[in-house]
């Protein structure tokens, strides 16, 4: 049976029952008040330009222009600037999960000399804040060491950077360090090299939590705004989050409303598609700390 | 075969003095190659763009440096000029309010919002995605729709107010209203994480403890207080440490919604670093202000570990 603080019977109660219905109500206006800014955008998106400066309210407009959609997918040149933030955040996540797993899965199941230390130099990037090193991480991408290719203005810019990740590591190896050495070591009797281990045994058996950290990733790459502002110079490459917002100025309210919301609308399905990988994303978030 | 027991004796004695298993080592010697090869790639990464600029952000901060890479040793001078800047003080209080408000108008929403969610018997999975949301929105685009809402002229905030009867505001660019609009742009991008994870924390509870609390005449407001409230006491202790860096560092919203304005009203940390290194090019002096951020949060994250060790106790 569940219950919350209050059970079942109290609940049946005209007390019980008012509390309910003042918690339900501060609910559904913490939700309005929460959701009114996507109502807001997709309204005023539908505006005319004369009835987006009209006094009143006017929160549903009298004479919807859809056709202000259409024009500021054309305008802004929609199509162009999602495929830009794709590309750039498809490659990183697969790339970060790529590093990371491998990482995860040497630290867990090979045993490398040292490989409490590297762990360690591994999380110590959690506690230095990136607005200490973004300047020197700028210089660095200008002129790599060792190699001196510059990487500004190019992708790899951003995706070797967004490698960088020490909480997916912690959160794979954590996951990889409960699946049973046993079947590590029978594979290694049948001969199975730690490339085969890796592919056939540890990322089969550690899907969920790599969709979970894959989800993750997509949406914290997805809200990047520094990095890919300070790398990329070139506005035909830019992020959709980089370019709209410098866009935004050379049009009207009401098709910078419209852009908006069809900006937002990649992250919204999938917070509402994939939610419950999110939430599992959640908890270790919490554990993180 | 002397030789060969003499060197595994010396081998063993080499190990018994340092820990470190000679013999065992050279067996694991294609093992241990592999096992660095899986974490190359990270090392690599790491070593380029994590630890490489951390330890050249505290070298720097001890010199004179072009973009070039042309650099001096100047010593302790770009701290002098920290303290010199008349930007540092009225930054460091920008943070203080921004910090206040934050706090005050973010910290216990969350909370509250989880013990009333806790409470609801259906609908519990629709406020769970409402909530969250707000939170996968890039501030980039945030900031294109709440600037609109804190428009002076079309604005729907103060058409409201006008329709309440009450004067016009200039949200952004007044000095007392900025930081708390900004601060309202932060807290509702940002709540619904938080939230959720009381909610999640609070359905660990045993329902057998309410019970029992219910059985021994607890009223549901005490059972709420002596059983919910303590239980999210460490995670309450843990998102307050997070708050607190997360704000200490904020800078999309500040840079694209008010550019710091008015004035320096809203200048932060993160802003005044971007202005001083890409701006007026000046990375030793920004650089050491990114020194002192490191230790400002390390002060906050030892303070915390030291009060919440205590707490416990």
């Amino acid at each position: 049976m569940d219950r919350g603080f209050l059970s079942a019977v109290e609940l049946r109660t005209p007390a019980g029952r008012t509390y309910y219905l003042v918690a339900l109500a501060l609910l559904v206006l913490a939700a309005v008040l929460t959701l009114f800014p996507f109502f807001f955008a997709f309204t005023s998106g539908l505006k005319g330009s004369t009835e987006i400066f009209a006094a009143g309210l006017n929160l549903i407009p009298a004479d919807p222009h859809w056709q202000n959609y259409a024009d500021a997918w054309r305008q802004f040149n929609m199509p162009r600037l999602f495929a830009n933030s794709f590309v750039i955040v498809g490659v990183g996540v697969i790339l970060r999960l790529i590093v990371s797993s491998a990482a995860a899965f040497s630290l867990s199941k090979l045993k490398p000399v040292g490989g409490r230390i590297i762990t360690l130099g591994f999380l110590t990037t959690l506690m230095v804040p990136f607005i200490a090193y973004f300047v020197p991480l700028f210089k660095t991408l200008n002129d790599v060491p060792i190699v001196h290719l510059n990487l500004l203005n190019s992708y790899w810019g951003l995706w070797l950077p967004y490698c960088v990740d020490a909480f997916s590591i912690f959160v794979l190896k954590t996951f990889i360090d409960r699946i049973p050495s046993d079947l590590i070591d029978s594979a290694r009797v049948d001969g199975a090299t730690a490339l085969q281990m890796f592919r056939h045994i540890i990322l089969p058996l550690s899907r969920s939590i790599l969709i979970v950290v894959c989800v993750l990733s997509f949406v914290a790459l997805w809200k990047d705004f520094l990095l890919p502002y300070l790398v990329l110079a070139d506005p035909l490459m830019q992020p959709i989050t980089v370019r709209l917002f410098y866009l935004a100025d050379d049009y009207s309210v009401n098709l910078q409303m419209a852009a908006s919301f069809i900006a937002l609308l990649p992250p919204l399905l999938i917070a509402i598609l994939l939610q419950r990988y999110m939430k599992v994303g959640l908890t270790l978030g919490g554990v993180k700390g | 075969m002397t030789s060969y027991l003499l060197r595994r004796d010396a081998d063993e004695a080499r190990s018994k003095r340092s820990g470190f298993d000679m013999a065992r080592f050279r067996a694991q010697l294609p093992r241990q190659i592999t096992a660095y090869l899986f974490l190359l790639p990270a090392l690599i990464a790491f070593g380029l763009f994590a630890w490489y600029p951390i330890v050249n952000s505290v070298v720097m901060s001890f010199q004179d440096v072009s973009l070039t890479g042309a650099s001096t040793w100047v010593g302790l001078h770009n701290f002098e000029l920290m303290l010199k800047d008349p930007a540092t003080g009225v930054i460091w209080k920008n943070v203080a309010e921004f910090l206040f408000w934050s706090l005050a108008l973010g910290f216990f929403v969350p909370v509250i919002i989880a013990l009333l969610v806790r409470e609801m018997r259906i609908g519990k999975g629709f406020f769970r995605v409402v909530y969250f949301l707000p939170t996968v929105v890039p501030a980039a685009v945030a900031v294109i729709i709440w600037r609109f809402i804190y428009d002076p002229d079309a604005g729907i905030l103060n058409e409201l107010l006008r329709q309440l009867g009450m004067s016009r505001q200039l949200w952004l660019q007044d000095l007392t209203l900025a930081k708390p609009a900004l601060v309202a742009v932060m807290t509702w991008n940002a709540f619904g994480t938080t939230a959720l994870i009381y909610l999640a924390s609070l359905q660990d509870i045993s329902q057998e403890l309410y019970e029992a609390a219910e059985l021994d005449g607890a009223s549901p407001w005490q059972r709420v207080l002596h059983i919910g409230l303590p239980h999210l006491y460490p995670i309450m202790s843990l998102m307050f440490l997070l708050q607190i860096i997360a704000v200490v560092q904020v800078f999309t919203e500040p840079f694209l919604l008010t550019f710091g304005g008015p004035g320096r009203e809203t200048l932060t940390p993160a802003m005044h670093i971007y202005n001083r290194a890409f701006i007026r090019v000046d990375l030793g002096y920004a650089s050491a202000w990114s020194v002192t951020m490191i230790v400002v949060l390390a002060v906050f994250s030892i303070i915390y570990r030291v009060v919440n060790s205590r707490l416990s106790r």
